[in-house]
This record gives C-alpha cells, sequence and structure tokens, in this order.
C-alpha cells in the first residue's frame, strides 16, 4: 500500500511538471496552438534599423501583427534588409503602405509600424515595402540641431 | 583430506596498496565440511574471503570454486556463480528499508520468478530455522545483533547455495547468541550438506565446530589439519595464536626504536 | 621542493584516476537495461525521495526569489518609467538562469547529500558488497535507479521554480505594486522565446540533473566507508555539484545566448 502512495504522489510531481511546462509554454512565452506557421514574408529595406532586432514587434495602428525574422545586410545598397514575418490572416496590407520605426515611449524598445497606405491592391507574400522611414536616431538629430544645417 | 575439494587456491598473491598481503596461499577447502580460516586481525582474513567470492582479483594465482576459476570469470558467469554462494557478512549488512520478511524474500525476487504465496512459504521456512519466524515484520533497526546475524543467515541460504562463508559470525556477540550461532552453523551444514567456510579469531568456538582449520599470519599458512592435529602442532607460532599467550615469536611490542633513544636517556639526544 | 613536485605529480594522478572510476562507474550503471517490471517500482521509489521530498524547498525558494526579482526590478525600472517591463525581467532572469542555476543548487544540498550518505552508508554496512555476492549489481540495483531518478527529476523542480516564481513576481509587482497587469503578461509573452529561452533553460537543468546526480552518487559510491569518509564525501557533493553547475552555467549560457 505505501508503494501504491508513492506511486501516485510520483504521478503527480510529474504531471506539475508538465503542467508548468504548459504555463511557461503558454502564459509566458505567448506560445499559442493556432499561430505556429500561419504567416507569410514581407521585406523592409531601411538605411538605419536601429534597435531592431530579430523577435521585434511589427504593429498596426498599435496592434501586434507579426514579428522580425531577420535583420541583414544588402551588399550592394548597402541598407538593412528586414525580413518580417506578417500573420497570415493580415492579408490586406495595401501595396503603397510604408514600414516605419518607432519607439515605444521614449527609451522604449522599438518596433516596426506600418503606415497604412490608399492603394486598392495588396501586398502579396515576397512582396517588399516601397517606402520606409528609418529609426529617429536621437543622437544624429541633436548633432544637426547643433551644427545648424 | 577425506573428500574432494570444492574450493582450490593456489599460489595466490594479493597485495593492496603496495602492501602485500597474501604471499603465495595454497589452500583446500574440502566440499560439505566446516573449514575455519583462523589467524590475528589483520592478516587479510575478510579479504579471503572477498577474494573466493570474486570481488577482490589476485595479483597472480588460481582460485577453483566449483571447477571454475573465478578470477578468470566473465562478469555474468561470476553473478551466476554468485548465486551458488551464500554470504554472511561480520554486521550482517541487512537492507535496512526492507522488513526481516522482505530481506530474506529479497534473493528469490531476484532469481527466481517463483509466486508470491510460495516465496512467502521459503521465506518462513528459512526464518524457522535460525528460529525468527515470529520476527518476520520487524525492521532491521529493531533486531539486536544476534538477531540480525540471524536473518542475515536466513538471507543467505535462501537461494539454497552450495558454498557459504562466514566472516567473524562470532565477533561482538554475547554468549547465548553464540552458542546459537554455533549450533545454526553445524546444524545448516549436517542438514543441507553446505560447504562451510568459517574466518575467525575465536580459537574454542571454531575449533568446536569445524572438521578442518588452517592458521593465517603473514600472508603465509603457517599451520593446518584438524583441530585434534592443530592442538599438537610443533610451530610456537600456532600454539601461541591458539592459547592466546600474549608474548611469544608474533611480540608484544610493535616495532620501534630503542626505548633508550625515545626517552632521551641515551646520549646525543639533546 | 622535489616533494613538493612529486606530491603534486600524485595529486593529479589521483585526480585523473578518479575521474575515470567516475566514468567506468557511470558506464556500469547505465549499461543495461533493467526489466520494467523490476526498474519501474525502484525508480518510482527514487522519484519519489528525490524529486517530491525536494518539492517544498523549491517551491518556497522559488516564490521569495519571484517576489524579491518583482521588488527589486519594479525599483529600478520605475525610474526610468517602464515599470510594466518588470514581467518580461522576471520571466527572463527565473527561465534562463535562475530557474535552472538555484534548483540546481537546492538540488545538491537537498537531494544529493542525501544520496551520497545514503550509499555512503550501504557501503560502510556492506549492503552494497552483500548484494554483490547475492548475484545482484549494485550499480544496476541501486545506482541506476537513483541516476534516472535524478536526471528526470531536476528538469521538473527546475521548471516548476520557474514558474513559481513568476507567479511570485507577479504577486508582489502586479498586486501590490500596481503594475497593470496586461503589460505585465504582454510585455513578458513578447520577449520570451518558447524555444529560445524555456527550452534552452530545460536542456541547462537536464545537464546540471545529470552532473549534480552522477557526482552525489560516485560520491557515496567511492566514499571511504568510515563515518569521517562519509562526511567528507557528502561535502565533497555539495561542494563540486555547486562548482561544477556554476561553471558549465557560464559554459552552457555562452553557447546558448552568447551570438546576440
Amino acid at each position: 500500500m505505501a508503494q501504491r502512495t508513492t506511486e501516485i504522489i510520483t504521478g503527480l510531481f510529474m504531471i506539475a511538471g508538465l503542467a508548468a511546462v504548459l504555463v511557461l509554454a503558454l502564459q509566458v512565452s505567448g506560445l499559442s496552438p493556432k499561430s505556429a506557421g500561419d504567416t507569410y514574408t514581407l521585406y523592409a529595406n531601411f538605411n538605419d534599423v536601429g534597435g531592431i532586432a530579430p523577435r521585434g514587434k511589427v504593429a498596426m495602428a498599435g496592434v501586434k501583427v507579426g514579428s522580425v525574422r531577420s535583420v541583414t545586410l544588402d551588399k550592394e545598397t548597402f541598407q538593412a534588409r528586414v525580413e518580417l514575418a506578417i500573420d497570415a490572416d493580415v492579408d490586406n496590407i495595401p501595396a503603397d503602405s510604408s514600414a516605419v520605426i518607432r519607439t515605444s515611449g521614449i527609451l522604449g524598445d522599438q518596433y516596426i509600424d506600418i503606415s497604412i497606405g490608399g492603394d486598392m491592391e495588396s501586398l502579396s507574400p515576397g512582396d517588399s515595402f516601397y517606402s520606409t522611414q528609418s529609426a529617429m536616431n536621437l543622437e544624429r538629430l541633436i548633432t544637426n540641431f547643433a551644427s545648424g544645417k | 583430506m577425506a573428500s574432494e575439494a570444492y574450493i582450490t587456491l593456489t599460489d595466490v598473491v594479493f597485495s593492496r596498496s603496495g602492501r602485500r598481503i597474501f604471499d603465495g596461499v595454497t589452500l583446500d577447502i574440502p566440499r560439505g565440511k566446516i573449514t575455519a580460516i583462523m589467524g590475528p586481525s589483520g592478516t587479510g582474513k575478510t579479504t579471503l574471503l572477498r577474494l573466493i567470492g570474486g570481488q577482490l582479483k589476485p595479483d597472480s594465482g588460481t582460485i577453483m570454486v566449483a571447477g571454475e576459476n573465478v578470477p578468470r570469470l566473465r562478469r555474468k558467469a561470476l553473478y551466476t556463480l554468485r548465486e551458488k554462494m551464500g554470504m554472511l557478512f561480520q554486521s550482517g549488512a541487512l537492507f535496512t528499508d526492507l522488513s526481516a520478511f522482505e530481506n530474506v524474500a529479497f534473493p528469490l525476487r531476484v532469481h527466481t520468478s517463483l509466486p508470491e504465496d510460495m516465496i512467502r512459504d521459503i521465506v518462513l521456512m528459512k526464518l524457522e530455522a535460525v528460529g525468527l519466524r515470529g520476527a518476520r515484520d520487524l525492521m532491521p533497526s529493531e533486531l539486536s545483533g544476534g538477531m540480525t546475524r540471524r536473518v542475515a543467515l536466513a538471507r543467505s541460504i535462501a537461494l539454497d547455495p552450495e558454498l557459504i562463508m562466514y566472516d567473524e559470525p562470532f565477533a561482538g556477540q554475547d554468549p547465548i547468541a553464540m552458542g546459537v550461532l554455533v549450533k545454526l552453523i553445524r546444524d545448516l551444514n549436517s542438514s543441507m550438506g553446505l560447504t562451510s567456510v568459517l574466518v575467525s579469531h575465536d580459537v574454542p568456538e571454531s575449533l568446536s565446530i569445524c572438521h578442518y582449520a588452517c592458521i593465517i599470519a603473514d600472508g603465509h599458512i603457517i599451520g593446518e589439519g584438524t583441530p585434534a592435529e592443530l592442538r599438537q602442532h610443533p610451530s610456537e607460532r600456532v600454539q601461541q595464536f591458539l592459547q592466546g599467550q600474549p608474548d611469544g615469536p608474533v611480540p608484544f611490542n610493535y616495532p620501534a626504536p630503542d626505548a633508550g633513544s625515545d626517552w632521551g636517556l641515551t646520549g646525543g639526544a639533546r | 621542493m622535489m616533494d613538493r613536485i612529486a606530491a603534486l605529480g600524485r595529486l593529479g594522478f589521483n585526480v585523473v584516476a578518479t575521474v575515470g572510476r567516475a566514468g567506468y562507474f557511470l558506464g556500469g550503471a547505465l549499461a543495461g537495461v533493467p526489466k520494467p517490471a523490476v526498474g519501474f517500482p525502484l525508480l518510482v521509489r527514487q522519484l519519489y525521495s528525490v524529486g517530491v521530498l525536494s518539492l517544498a524547498i523549491v517551491v518556497v525558494s522559488g516564490l521569495f526569489i519571484g517576489m524579491v526579482l518583482g521588488l527589486q526590478g519594479y525599483t529600478i525600472l520605475s525610474d526610468y518609467g517602464s515599470e510594466a517591463a518588470v514581467g518580461q525581467m522576471i520571466a527572463l532572469t527565473l527561465v534562463r538562469e535562475l530557474g535552472p542555476v538555484v534548483t540546481a543548487l537546492l538540488f545538491a544540498g537537498r537531494a544529493g547529500s542525501a544520496l551520497t550518505a545514503e550509499i555512503g552508508l550501504m557501503k560502510a554496512t556492506e549492503q552494497l558488497s552483500s548484494m554483490e555476492m547475492m548475484g545482484v549489481d549494485p550499480l544496476r540495483r541501486v545506482i541506476a535507479p537513483r541516476l534516472w531518478a535524478g536526471f528526470i527529476a531536476m528538469p521538473i523542480l527546475a521548471v516548476i521554480f520557474s514558474v513559481v516564481g513568476i507567479w511570485g513576481g507577479m504577486l508582489v509587482s502586479v498586486d501590490w505594486l500596481g503594475v497593470f497587469e496586461g503589460a505585465f503578461w504582454g510585455n513578458m509573452q513578447s520577449s520570451v522565446s518558447f524555444v529560445d529561452d524555456v527550452l534552452n533553460g530545460v536542456v541547462k537543468t537536464v545537464v546540471f540533473g545529470f552532473v549534480c546526480t552522477w557526482i552525489a552518487v560516485f560520491q557515496g559510491y567511492d566514499c571511504v566507508p568510515t563515518s569521517a569518509g562519509i562526511s567528507s564525501a557528502t561535502t565533497k557533493t555539495v561542494v563540486y555539484s555547486s562548482l561544477a553547475v556554476l561553471g558549465l552555467d557560464f559554459v552552457l549560457t555562452a553557447v546558448m545566448f552568447g551570438d546576440f
């Protein structure tokens, strides 16, 4: 009988471990079963990406619609090429929308905001944004202002 | 010797941490008899049992048990051979987390696939043989020293071995417990036809039950024979050991520098 | 002078020999696959004594560490007006570092020392020898279930530690200090990645569990079978496990998170 009790308690222990992994997956890392893989890719070229890094947020009107997958340097144009993974259900981004790097709060994280255009056509997977606006660099702004340019 | 040898040691040399414990020991242990191996403490009597059991390997020499050369055996064959051996350790070595019943049942559960009611019958039979059937539910911590050894004895005969080795069975026992053990060893040997090897330095008890005895000192066998032969042995060292004289060929004093220099009595010490 | 050098050399050889024995020991313990009918109850009993009995200390420590992280994080982050990031800070710290490391240290102190003492005492009372003489290999019967129990229990304990810690942090920062709950979880979810953070943390705990249990059972099995020997082996278990965990943590962190 003692062995039976031990078995049950140990079983509960293992189940608690599994439950903890589930909590870490769903609640802490925000992994939701539906969104896995349901994305399509867009590209945006920036002169300066500032603090954008992989896994960064991509938002439209402040709502998260995707994430940054990678940031690479385009060796021909010397621009940063950012690969964006956009949720598949957001499939009607107007073709003349632009990607803007913004900062949440004055010292917060930088994220990519998609400013909506007015075109009837929408971007299809693999397309690049026509116009982009680079990160606002506070230091450069001050330098420019101080040197009077 | 009348009967054939069950264990044969030939020129066994064994040393541990640079010290030579056995220096060419040759010994025959007859089948179905009680053989006592005696000697002063620290002469490696327990080591001899471990060599026979294959827990230690000799530097050279052969150890034949039941026709098998123990040091050369592969792991699996060695474990099979050990099922034919029982060993009673000095401390009893009962598993402290199991009851007396479960301790005796342990070898049966591991090595056989007998049904539970049969295991129960065998265990109770073995416990009855050592007179502890009523103590089956006690835990090892609730047993006295003598009872611990008797349960351990029941455990080592659980699989009906051919050979049983006793490591200092009498050490630290009160006279009654000692008498019980002497009786048990003798009875088990005669009723089950076991080959028994007894390691001890309790001379009177050992000589009273063994058919054959040998005395080990300084890595050699200094005397062997039946108890009667040993009592008549010409060697002074054998006589000193058997009669327990404080001084003799084995000196009372541990080797030491000259006494005078230690106490600073001779010149030059200061 | 020559004596010192010779002693140093001997010490070196001793260390190498010990490592060799430890490897041989591990091989012997993990070599044979036991019969499930025999092995499973043994494993369950060890999981109970190694895992379940360590749960209380792990949960309590996790709760307090999470609460301290919440307090400290709030104090520092509120200077920059970004106290909403406290969730992210607590979660990342716990999942990546504190969960695996603190659990491993607690595990070494609670379960590791108990394992060493238990096996050492079994050796001192000749239980291991007698098992061997009964034709049962103590490496497989006694050591192997304990090793496996350690490997399995440690990641579970660490994951529970992290969850309890995050809950403790939430308790302090959301319920007491008034951080907005949505921002707390939202920041956390957008910055913690399941594969990169949670799974890497679990990999760490598996490594730590392996090392801690190995050290503990080996120290017990290899100890000098006297009371002084067992006490020194127990001390060694805690010291070596802690050092190994901290050293390995640096290496693993450098490998996993080092490139960004």
